[in-house]
């Protein structure tokens, strides 16, 4: 294998990696694939039914596991060790990676809302940020073919924030519960919308993933296919094609360039033999999330690229973006002592609060451009190391607190878009290398009053609706600057190798292709020209889908 | 008399635990009545100074096996007698109740000393903030009733246990640390009586069973419960 030129490389297994080898194969391409991490298999290695109890430390999270014992992420977190990253001098940010087959598609929250129109001209409205090269209906049919293939539950509600799926694409979402229904009730008097979630998962079955059974979280892996990874879907039906090969393992470093400065391949670690490989390839797909692309781009330097691979823009590693989170929750009396039933549901939210401000927006009556949504953090969960506050005394007195108590708070956690700002970037930091040799990335992180001011306003909107179900919040609210999360800490990075229409101020074009080198595409969160509120899964796995398409036909045209 | 608590191999058996415990009793566990003395009259009571030996363990690492989670992952480190102290404890914060067993009983002791023996940052913090809280209950034990906790009568124990079980506007200013360490404390006896079979389902958490077909939603008890609720709160849903 290590002899022939391969026709594509890709490297990476997640979102934009697994969707682009899957459409490559099935259009009849031989793909590639280098993945960091070690092989992965939800089917047997996800802990199904597990509880709490069994866990060390009832599961809670550490530094080894930093989401849970029973986390799906393997080898990865807030810290890889031997492959460390740095910041900035005043610049906090995290940044959250996964090593295994399939990579953060393993654990994510499989929430999957569509970008509009409104998210990708938000420069044309309001001045700020960038524009993305294309329109919502040049994507819309790929958001259907996407959203048909990976399973996703929800329902068209014709709220501006949320397009509509065309009919018979969404699967039935599940009811919604007691703490979520209250929410609702209390949201409408406020003339604020709540809808059904959209979320991978299914709850009817497809190929060979069942439906949902309403038990263990997500986040834990689901070895039914339920919910969707690329490691029970996409993977495994490109492999059988027979096109796909899968290298797990392999650290890729650099890609590689001829005399003309044409990309000829990438050179890899092996991880296991800590040697260096290098592949030759007609054409390479960066899919290693969005700053490790940027980061082995950087990486690449050369006489025709000299300050990193296709940057003639100066644009690659410029314009990170995460989502925005902050949150505020409390005890709702009026859910005390409430009537137990199963309330697991499909683990997450199955209504949420999508934005609904664009008008307010349009008429100049909010002092930030951007929207948000909130997600609930409700229900009868299963009982684990954290235990309700406000307790006291002992005995049976205490045991019935804690019983009232239960499933009584609800939490509201904002997600929100955050703009551009020459302040957050990432470069090569010149003096740190990781146990591979590869320099590593350094960043830059510094919010401005967009994403301030949102936040005030989440906080403010929060305690409003809690208190309309009745909570008591006598304590002033934080600032936005204290409650404001880090940036990379909701595992939204995305822009570092931006599309756009003109090769001067962005990386690729709209087909995820460098502007810089023809057969170089970047097919992961990178590309995105914005970072809309709502997520960036689906929308990597659509535009991997419709840019792996052209791809194909480019490469059958034999442009590529 | 309290008897010894007897470690629960029935939580997650392992023979570990028993080598474990025998070659773990390095912790300073008290501090002797003089040392208390001489810190006491200072307006906030009395409170230990315990020197740890550091955690030197290794966690678990980030590829453990979660189907199979590891038996013991890191050498326990309270002695017999601290465990028989949070026992006792585990049971006046958890006593049984007709069929619903007690702290100690579903194994609460050994999820504290594998709490308080972890590697882990918010782990170590704890154990400081948990051993100083049973140093204290002793001390106070002993400088009150001049024996050891564990050895008093039921009511001698809650004499103590109802000055630092309460957060309230006129607490003493002698029981100003022991509260906040003592809530940690029970928090952490509570979470593990309730992440045990018998607490899940005294607190009434019915999921972690597979529903074939839809999710069915609320029951009609808690529809109109809620529908009271929203009633009450002049909302319509």
């Amino acid at each position: 294998m290590k002899d022939k030129k391969h026709p594509v490389i890709v490297v990476g297994s997640g979102a934009g990696g697994a969707m682009a080898a899957y459409v490559l194969t099935k259009a009849g391409h031989r793909v590639l694939m280098l993945e960091a991490g070690r092989n992965y298999d939800p089917k047997t290695e996800t802990p199904m039914f597990k509880t709490n109890g069994e866990a060390p430390l009832m599961g809670a999270g550490n530094v080894d596991k930093d989401f849970g014992f029973y986390d799906a992420t393997v080898d990865g977190g807030w810290s890889v060790p031997g492959e460390p990253y740095t910041t900035g001098e005043g610049s906090d940010f995290l940044w959250w990676r996964a090593r295994m087959l399939g990579g953060r598609t393993n654990h994510w929250g499989r929430y999957s809302l569509r970008f509009s129109e409104h998210d990708f001209k938000g420069k044309s409205r309001d001045g700020l940020g960038a524009d993305w090269p294309f329109e919502y209906e040049d994507l819309a049919p790929w958001y259907d073919k996407t959203e048909y293939l990976v399973g996703v539950c929800g329902t068209n509600t014709g709220l501006d924030d949320m397009p509509d799926s065309s009919d018979g694409i969404l699967q039935p979402p599940p009811k919604p519960r007691v703490p979520e229904l209250l929410i609702a009730a209390a949201t409408k008097k406020l003339g604020i919308p709540t809808a059904p979630m959209h979320r991978a998962v299914l709850t009817r079955p497809k190929d060979d993933r069942q439906a949902c059974f309403y038990a263990t979280p997500c986040g834990h892996g689901c070895s039914i296919g339920a919910a969707f990874q690329t490691t029970t879907s996409l993977i495994p039906m490109a492999k059988a094609t027979g096109n796909l090969d899968v290298i797990t393992d392999a650290m890729v470093k650099n890609v590689t360039v001829d005399q003309q400065g044409k990309v000829t391949g990438v050179c890899y670690i092996d991880k296991q033999s800590n040697t260096e490989t290098c592949l030759s390839a007609n054409v390479v797909i960066l899919a290693a999330s969005a700053c490790e692309s940027a980061r082995i781009m950087l990486n690449s330097k050369s006489k025709h690229h000299p300050s990193g691979l296709a940057n003639s823009s100066g644009q690659l590693g410029r314009n990170i973006m995460d989502s925005t989170g902050t949150g505020l929750g409390a005890y709702i009396p009026a859910l005390a002592g409430r009537p137990r039933y199963n309330e697991d549901g499909h683990t997450a939210n199955h209504l949420f609060i999508p934005w609904w401000g664009h008008k307010a927006q349009e008429k100049g009556e909010l002092d930030f451009p951007r929207g948000y949504h909130f997600e609930i953090g409700s229900g009868f969960g299963q009982p684990g190391s954290g235990v309700s506050s406000g307790l006291q005394g002992y005995g049976t007195a205490l045991k019935q607190q804690v019983r009232d108590k239960y499933g009584s708070s609800v939490y509201l956690s904002l997600r929100g878009e955050m703009l551009p700002n020459e302040h957050c970037y990432m470069e090569i930091d010149d003096k740190v290398k990781d146990k591979w040799g590869i320099p590593v990335a350094k960043f830059h992180w510094k919010w401005s009053k967009h994403e301030l001011n949102q936040v005030a306003h989440g906080l403010k909107t929060a305690k409003e609706i809690l208190e309309t179900m009745g909570a008591t919040i006598d304590y002033p609210l934080p600032s936005a600057e204290k409650a404001i999360l880090k940036g990379g800490q909701i595992i939204h990075e995305v822009g570092a190798t931006r599309m756009g229409d003109s090769p001067k101020d962005s990386v690729t074009n709209q087909w995820g292709q460098t502007w810089d080198c023809d057969n170089l595409f970047v097919m992961d969160a990178g590309v995105f020209a914005s970072n809309p509120h709502k997520n960036c899964t689906l929308t990597i796995m659509t535009l991997a889908m419709r840019n792996a398409t052209w791809l194909s036909e480019q490469m059958n045209k034999g442009a590529l | 008399m309290t008897q010894k608590y007897q470690i629960k191999l029935s939580r997650r058996e392992s023979l570990k635990w028993v080598g474990a415990l025998s070659a773990s009793t390095l912790i300073p566990n008290s501090v002797s009545a003089l040392t208390m003395a001489a810190e006491k009259n200072t307006g906030q009571g009395h409170w230990p100074k315990l020197t740890l030996s550091p955690i030197n363990a290794k966690g678990y690492g980030k590829d453990p096996n979660l189907l199979i989670p590891p038996k013991s992952p890191w050498p326990k480190t309270l002695t017999t007698e601290q465990l028989t102290l949070v026992a006792v404890l585990a049971d006046i914060i958890v006593p049984r109740e007709g069929t619903v067993p007690s702290g100690s009983e579903v194994g609460v002791p050994d999820v504290v000393d594998e709490w308080v023996s972890a590697p882990y940052s918010r782990q170590q913090h704890d154990r400081l903030t948990i051993l100083s809280a049973l140093t204290w209950i002793d001390d106070e034990a002993q400088l009150r009733f001049e024996q050891s906790f564990v050895n008093l009568t039921e009511q001698k124990r809650l004499q103590i246990i109802d000055d630092i079980a309460f957060e309230r506007e006129d607490n003493d200013n002698a029981f100003m640390r022991i509260i906040p360490a003592f809530a940690r404390f029970r928090s952490l006896v509570l979470a593990a009586f309730y992440s045990s079979p018998a607490g899940m389902k005294d607190i009434g958490y019915m999921g972690n069973v597979p529903i074939m077909g839809d999710y069915p939603g609320p029951t009609e008890e808690a529809m109109t419960h809620l529908e009271q609720v929203v009633k009450e709160l002049g909302l319509t849903l």
